[in-house]
């Protein structure tokens, strides 16, 4: 008979995190609000930097779920503290009772309606990164005809103080990078134009990726911010912007305008850490132990964490800290419990 | 009734003596200052208020309503205004009582100042008379009505909460001897009184007090150190009441002529501006009204505090408390003597300005700027316009309109959309004033102290308003639509603001909408509200679009967004609490939507509101439903 | 011996030594936000002066932390405190009183 351990979030992290544990021969309970597993990966067409497909990782990670008991479409209603366990609620009715959590929760995207002055959700051509990569995978989306002048804009609800969020949300560079190229694809005469404040090319061949980008591609790069979207009465998007290093204002003319909506905390966030009384940062997320030394354990005993519920994460970091969780909680758990 | 000492002077009369010249010097003194500080300008305008009928009748009644019964204070709380009232209407009644009782029984007395202060001493009632007795009622039962104020001034001061004030001002030293002088007023007066009650008569008041302590009180050299005892109470009290916050009361009976002749402020301690800043009575009704107030380090920026650090010419602080205000008018549209809050820091700021700025502006590039007609409105549109209503010549949605959408609302574009989309189905004929960018409306500019600057925006704007043809303009900015109203002069063109436009339109049956039933509440802005007085246009609006439920506190009383531009220093992160506690006051009543008539206020709600805002161009637009089939 | 340095015409590199550390650090006080500023130009996209005019508060910016102050004038003159630019500002930059502040620390009149 295995121990349990609920893992609460069936993202990548969650997933990657079950196979894990259940390797080291326990028994993860996987819980999951959507009613499909996958998280936020379960959208995506193609990864950066080297193009691959998404299902690619996801559909191993789903297919190999044997010893995993999981619950989708379930949500936590209530965890409460039993001497040295934890008793979980779900909202099926089900309950449990471990000793060790772990928290895979991720994150949520930014409603870019948050944004007005961009105008998403009162102009038709702008759409955020995650309907473009909809648009990519399933063809479902934005049918628009004559697309000759694309827009990416970078940071729209990160490193913003005015959106609330003044975390830069790390991704969101690589992927606006990743999209003009894929854009340019889809529209070979189309002009791109990415709207940047910075190009955080921090990965292994994002650099690359940006030289492919300029070189092959042909996407014109303006370093300055987009701050007003007019629509015109075709429909078509005046984009105002400052290109900062020639040092004047522009007003272009486009087709379709990408907003990069960046990560924020899951809504989840504060409700999980009322149940177990663990801390969030100033930016909404859960604070581990140690954001370098121990980024996978809380303050608390029994509680773990793996990929974007600690802050804004790439796949591979997320995959690794899923791994890691998985270990530390094999180490707590194996160790003789206190009298 | 003969008079009992017959020098009819007794030392004890000196300390009210002084007193009383002191403070009626003062005040003369301080009278013809103000007169001359005012430009020549005003001097006659207020002449000519001061025998214009109407004016004096006005007069009479606020001074009657405001000085002495305090009225607009029984509206907000009925305890302080009793409280008030029952002072400052019984004493003016002991003292006019007093006189007359000097008029009718001893009239050559009367050029003494003090004798009708006095008169209890120095007259006395030989036989009863039904007059005599009358009199002395009369003058114990006023009394009697002041010690009952005094008593819950008392208890004010050490539980304020009682009597329903949150926060009470800090009181200077000056002020506590003020105040504890008049304090100590009426109750020596009800012991002097006492004492001689059984030499010169007395009433309900008087006299008990007089047989409880019969022996004590009946020596003579006893009853002259009571009396002693009042005059100094009088005495300290006028002397110090100049630089006491009870200045107010002498202060306001000059404010309330030249308010009501319209005198503006003009600098922030000169003229009409003085007066409004002796009247300030510290009351302390500013502090609880200020937004600001969510976070107590912001209460020293109260307008009371404001005043003080005029009158006390401290211009560090003066200058902080001016620049950080929101202008938003709350303390203002409060203030138990009209101060014009917002008026006195503008002064401020201008003249702080004129002196500290060396930057020159520069607006000559607004005279190039040339009108930018954008065919939206005109194709199609007339078309409609003629086929649709009669012309009536005084139908609102039958005239040329110009929408100025403003510096903001490009910010915000779901308001100008909304805008066109609701013309569009009224079929109003149109045009777009800044599709290609729009000159600022000035009022931020001229709410930074640059009013010279500020009028160089309005003559360009003018231009090309006038230069359209319209014969309305109408603004969806409270902001925009406040200084077109108060600064623009626009010959020939109505400014309409949309919530009155939209509502017309409604009226006027061109507009037609259907009810969601959802609850909304309305969010007056503080231009549009008290700075303009339209509060029911767009609650009209509303309830045909949706189910309407009050704030906690609203129009009048609305609390201000926090967004305002008329804050020059407040800090992003300062500005947070004041939108969190707006948004607490509108969601009291569990609303689904918050509806606002200003892209600011839109902008500044929509980041940190858990209900879901919209603007009320919006909410219209969503509602819409083509016209019906008219009964020709 | 003939001296090949290059002193004889004027340099056409940056002297950011030139900086009026005194002055600027009075800006900053008035305004310590005036550091948090990175630039992004969310304030020059949505300037209103900045249609007709050169005015460009990252420009002005930029040359008072560089020494350049003079040219700031230029810009500056033509802003109508409109505001938009404190809406978009990314850093929450008061931008209004900032540029309020240097109007009254740089003395910038009209020579």
């Amino acid at each position: 008979m295995s121990q349990n351990v609920v893992v609460i979030g069936g993202g990548p992290a969650g997933l990657e995190a079950s196979r894990s544990l259940r390797d080291l021969g326990y028994t993860p309970i996987l819980i999951e609000k959507e009613p499909v597993l996958g998280g936020h990966l379960a959208r995506w067409d193609r990864l950066f930097p080297d193009g691959v497909e998404a299902r690619s990782f996801l559909d191993p990670m789903v297919a190999d779920l044997d010893g995993i008991k999981y619950f989708t479409d379930t949500e936590v209603s209530s965890i409460n503290r039993l001497k040295d366990t934890w008793v979980v609620k779900l909202s099926n009715g089900l309950s449990a009772q471990v000793r060790a959590i772990l928290l895979t929760t991720g994150f949520d995207l930014f409603k870019a309606e948050k944004k007005e002055e961009y105008g998403y959700g009162i102009y038709e051509r702008v759409i955020t990164n995650a309907d473009l990569e909809d648009w990519f995978k399933s063809g479902a989306g934005p049918q628009f005809d004559n697309v000759n002048v694309i827009g990416f804009v970078h940071c729209v609800g990160s490193r913003d103080e005015k959106a609330g969020n003044r975390q830069c949300s790390k991704v969101c560079c690589v992927t606006a990078v990743k999209q003009a190229c894929e854009i340019k694809e889809k529209f070979p005469g189309a002009t791109v134009y990415c709207f940047y404040m910075d190009l955080r090319m921090f990965g292994r061949r994002y650099e690359d990726l940006y030289l492919k980008a300029q070189k092959d591609y042909g996407i014109r790069f303006v370093r300055g911010r987009v701050s007003e979207v007019s629509e015109d009465l075709d429909g078509h998007l005046f984009v105002k912007a400052e290109d900062t290093l020639f040092g004047k204002p522009m007003k272009i003319k486009m087709d379709m305008l990408v907003l990069m909506a960046g990560m924020a905390p899951s809504a989840s966030t504060q409700p999980l850490a009322r149940m177990v009384n663990i801390q969030t940062g100033e930016d909404g997320f859960f604070l581990p132990q140690s954001i370098i030394g121990k980024p996978c354990t809380s303050s608390r005993e029994g509680i773990f964490f793996a990929g974007a519920a600690t802050g804004p994460k790439t796949l591979p970091e997320t995959l690794s800290e899923a791994a890691s969780a998985a270990l530390a909680i094999d180490r707590f758990l194996k160790t003789p419990q206190k009298r | 009734m003969r008079e009992r000492i017959l020098a009819a002077y007794d030392p004890f009369v000196l300390p009210f003596v002084f007193g009383m010249t002191f403070v009626l010097g003062y005040c003369l003194i301080a009278l013809v200052k103000v007169l001359v500080q005012l430009t020549p300008a005003d001097r006659r305008k207020f002449a000519l208020s001061l025998i214009t009928p109407t004016t004096i009748v006005k007069n009479i009644r606020d001074l009657f309503c405001d000085c002495l019964l305090h009225v607009k204070l029984w509206k907000r709380n009925p305890v302080l205004g009793y409280m008030h009232s029952s002072i400052a209407f019984g004493w003016f009644m002991i003292i006019l009582i007093g006189h007359i009782e000097t008029v009718l029984y001893i009239p050559e007395r009367l050029h003494k100042l003090y004798y009708p202060i006095f008169f209890r001493y120095f007259m006395e009632e030989q036989n009863e008379t039904l007059q005599g007795s009358f009199f002395f009622f009369l003058m114990d039962f006023f009394l009697l009505i002041i010690l009952s104020g005094i008593t819950i001034a008392i208890i004010k001061r050490f539980r304020s909460k009682i009597v329903g004030m949150r926060r009470t001002t800090k009181l200077t030293l000056t002020d506590r001897i003020g105040l504890y002088s008049l304090w100590a007023i009426f109750p020596l007066r009800w012991i002097a009184e006492g004492f001689t009650a059984g030499v010169a008569g007395g009433s309900f008041m008087t006299v008990p007090i007089n047989w409880l302590l019969h022996n004590f009180m009946s020596k003579p050299e006893n009853i002259t150190v009571a009396w002693w005892l009042y005059s100094l109470a009088l005495g300290t009290f006028m002397t110090v009441l100049p630089f006491t916050r009870y200045m107010h009361i002498p202060a306001e009976m000059l404010l309330i002529p030249m308010r009501n002749a319209g005198l503006p402020v003009r600098h922030t301690r000169k003229g009409f501006a003085l007066t409004m800043l002796y009247s300030c009575p510290s009351c302390g009704v500013c502090i609880d009204a200020c937004p600001m107030g969510v976070q107590k380090k912001n209460v020293k920026d109260a307008t009371v505090y404001l005043v003080r650090n005029l009158k006390r010419r401290n211009n560090r602080r003066t200058l902080e408390n001016a620049e950080k205000c929101l202008m938003c008018g709350k303390c203002a549209a409060l203030c138990q003597v009209q101060m014009d809050a917002c008026g006195l820091r503008l002064a401020y700021r201008t003249t702080h300005e004129q002196r500290s700025n060396h930057l020159p502006a520069d607006f000559g590039y607004l005279a190039a700027v040339e009108p930018d007609v954008s065919a939206a409105g005109k194709t199609g549109v007339t078309a409609a316009a003629e086929a649709g209503a009669g012309s009536s010549g005084t139908s609102v949605g039958a005239q040329k309109v110009l929408y100025y959408a403003g510096c903001m609302s490009s910010l915000t574009p779901v308001i100008s959309r909304s805008v066109q989309k609701v013309l569009t189905s009224a079929g109003v004929d149109y045009e777009l004033m800044d599709k290609d960018g729009s000159i600022c409306c000035g009022r931020p500019l001229m709410l930074a102290g640059h009013q010279e600057e500020a009028r160089q925006l309005i003559e360009a704007n003018r231009r090309l308003i006038e230069a359209s043809g319209a014969r309305i303009l109408l603004v969806s900015c409270a902001i925009c639509y406040r200084i077109f109203k108060e600064k623009y002069d626009l010959s020939g063109i109505t400014v309409m603001h949309y919530t009155e436009y939209f509502n017309q339109l409604l009226k006027e049956g061109r507009l037609h909408v259907s009810n969601g039933h959802q609850t909304l509440v309305y969010h007056d802005p503080c231009d549009l509200g008290r700075g303009c007085g339209i509060y029911d246009a767009p609650r009209e609006a509303l309830r045909t679009v949706g189910q309407l439920v009050p704030a906690l506190k609203e129009r009048k009383e609305s609390i201000c967004c926090g967004g305002s531009v008329g804050s020059l220093t407040l800090r992003y992160e300062d500005r947070e609490p004041i939108t969190r506690g707006a948004i607490d006051n509108l969601t009291a009543n569990n609303p689904e939507q918050i509806i606002t008539a200003c892209p600011l206020c839109l902008k500044t709600f929509g980041r940190f509101s858990p209900v879901l805002v919209k603007d009320f161009a919006e909410v219209l637009a969503e509602h819409l439903t083509p016209a019906q089939p008219t009964q020709a | 011996m003939i001296d090949f340095g290059y002193g004889l015409t004027p340099s056409a590199t940056l002297k950011i030594e030139n900086v009026d550390n005194p002055l600027f650090a009075e800006l900053h006080r008035r305004e310590p936000d005036v550091s948090k500023c990175i630039a992004c130009g969310s304030c020059a996209a949505s300037c209103s002066a900045g249609v007709f005019t050169q005015m460009n508060l990252r420009k002005v910016i930029l040359s008072l932390q560089r020494g350049r102050e003079k040219e700031t004038l230029p810009m500056l003159q033509h802003c109508m405190l409109c505001g938009k630019c404190l809406l978009v500002c990314p850093r929450g930059i008061n931008t209004r009183h900032l540029i309020l502040s240097i109007g009254k620390v740089y003395k910038l009149e009209d020579k």
